[in-house]
């Protein structure tokens, strides 16, 4: 908050200097992606915008407002503006970073593979293997991950905490699709001493705690946190497992507030607005619908398992067969996944009415 | 359209003892204009309704005076003029061609939305004879969050008009 009020000020005593713009906009993005709160894009954006407005911006302000967009899920409105970027200036680290994140989150794992070799190239081994171990969690190859990031783990104190945090959750993450729960905990732990306020590691370490059938300590874990959109939705989950009374209020404000991104125009949650229509209004169809809107944008396990999830509960197993060749063709290995993609395989493959 | 914004709004409150930070989602403002019928003989008057989130009047006015995080109601009445100076700059509305409609501000109140507290501001707007158009202009918070959006209900009788006001859409022609 300090150093954001500091570069602040420092802006607007030299408000036409592009470097001061460059690292206001910065700190706004990250403190925004921390709390989880889409105000601080808004306000990088604006920060930016005069740049922006120039016939050619700059490549650093370009790849800033792809960052803002890609943030907001403006998913092609982002790649373009990294397109350009590279067209600029080929050895740009930072776009090909965002850019191998986005490949990633699309699910375009040829392409993010090529990024991340652009990635060591231009930025160096630490984050190139942050960004090769982190594909590899999502091609089946978990356990290199691993070996990959405790490499990049070695690197200690000598990188920033938000680079110790990123490969901690990282691992955690490869750790969950090795269904390794005790290892995935101990890094999600690890993330979270270094970032505690993480929006991101906390929502990610709730779903964790929510699979494993603790919901109680959610509610401690996000008892601070209920202004972000996506630690809400765990916390109603949390109210929803424990058959608290309170699920109906919790269900009732996160509607609300999914109607008021809905009155704008924004399918920013997409992802969760599917959850919460599946796990909290019991709405298979209303589920089945949204999760695949959003599996058209974004393809992470997560976009995945939601849309075999709502296909299998609305009975409807042939929506799910683009995911399903999908995950074939990633070789995604995930035993939460696998299980549920065998299933609506089997019962697409068997004759009508053999298997309900 | 009007269930849907008024499910937004939990109870209106003039008590709060709210925290600056709430939720987390882009800023919104909820703009609802209501067509005078009654009083077409002189003047053609629209009553509005302006939510705006205080938060967001933080980040611009610094409400929180003690800076202790939270916004309580005497920060919020003690800024009052402020706020409504700062708002009904963005907020603009002409009648037929050369003919300004004047804002009158009527009260100000606070309103809890799902998202938390907005100040809810009441005006009418005053045009000396029932234009064919009304033409409402809008740039609240553009300049410093271009993600902002104005949310947007008239109810003229019957009939109800929605839009969404945002830097690429910041003027709306509405038919009366």
């Amino acid at each position: 908050m300090s150093e954001m009020k500091a570069l602040r000020a420092k802006l607007d005593a030299t408000p036409q200097s592009l470097p001061a713009a460059i690292h206001l906009a910065g700190a706004y993005v990250d403190y925004g992606r921390q709390v989880g709160d889409a105000h601080y894009a808004g306000y990088a954006e604006a920060v930016v915008a005069p740049w922006m407005g120039q016939a050619r911006p700059p490549t650093s302000v370009l790849v800033t407002q792809a960052t803002i967009l890609q943030y907001r899920h403006q998913f092609s409105d982002a790649r373009a503006l990294l397109q350009k970027t590279l067209s600029l200036d080929r050895n740009n680290a930072q776009a090909w970073l965002t850019l191998a994140t986005l490949d990633m989150v699309q699910g375009d794992y040829p392409s993010a593979g090529k990024d991340c070799s652009q990635v060591t190239a231009n930025a160096g081994l630490e984050l190139g293997l942050a960004c090769s171990a982190n594909l590899r969690s999502y091609t089946g190859q978990a356990r290199q991950s691993l070996a990959m990031l405790h490499q990049a783990e070695a690197a200690g104190d000598t990188v920033p905490a938000s680079y110790q945090a990123w490969v901690q959750g990282l691992m955690a993450e490869s750790a969950e699709r090795l269904g390794d729960w005790p290892l995935a905990e101990t890094h999600y732990l690890s993330a979270l001493k270094l970032l505690p306020r993480d929006n991101f590691l906390l929502v990610a370490y709730a779903d964790f705690l929510l699979e494993r059938a603790r919901p109680k300590e959610v509610l401690t874990l996000l008892a601070d946190h209920a202004q972000s959109d996506t630690a809400f939705l765990r916390l109603a989950l949390a109210q929803s497992a424990l058959h608290s009374e309170q699920v109906g209020r919790y269900t009732w404000i996160m509607a609300a507030r999914f109607e008021a991104l809905t009155l704008r125009g924004s399918d920013f949650f997409g992802r969760e607005q599917a959850r919460f229509a599946l796990e909290l209004q019991h709405d298979p169809q209303a589920a089945l619908d949204m999760a695949r809107r959003n599996w058209q944008v974004q393809r992470e396990p997560w976009d995945t398992r939601l849309l075999l999830e709502a296909a299998a509960a609305a009975g409807q197993p042939q929506a799910a067969n683009e995911a399903l060749d999908f995950l074939q063709k990633a070789k995604l290995e995930d035993p939460i996944v696998e299980p549920l993609a065998r299933r609506l395989r089997a019962q697409l493959n068997a004759p009508s009415g053999e298997i309900k | 359209m009007k269930i849907r914004v008024a499910a937004l709004i939990v109870l209106s409150t003039l008590v709060l003892g709210t925290t600056v930070v709430q939720a987390h989602s882009a800023s919104d403002a909820y703009l609802s204009l209501t067509v005078d019928s009654g009083n077409r003989r002189g003047m053609f008057v629209v009553h509005g309704q302006w939510d705006i989130a205080l938060r967001d009047l933080d980040f611009v006015l610094k409400l929180d005076d003690d800076g202790d995080g939270r916004l309580s109601w005497g920060e919020v009445r003690h800024h009052q003029a402020a706020i409504e100076r700062y708002a009904y700059a963005s907020l603009g509305f002409s009648g037929n061609p050369g003919e300004a409609c004047v804002i009158k501000p009527t009260r100000q109140l606070i309103d809890d939305h799902a998202d938390g507290a907005y100040a809810a501001l009441f005006f009418d707007v005053v045009c000396r004879q029932a234009p064919l158009k009304l033409h409402l202009k809008y740039n609240l918070f553009f300049a410093i969050d271009p993600s902002h959006r104005g949310i947007f209900v008239m109810h003229d009788g019957a009939n109800i008009a929605t839009a969404v006001l945002s830097p690429q859409n910041d003027v709306i022609d509405l038919t009366i």
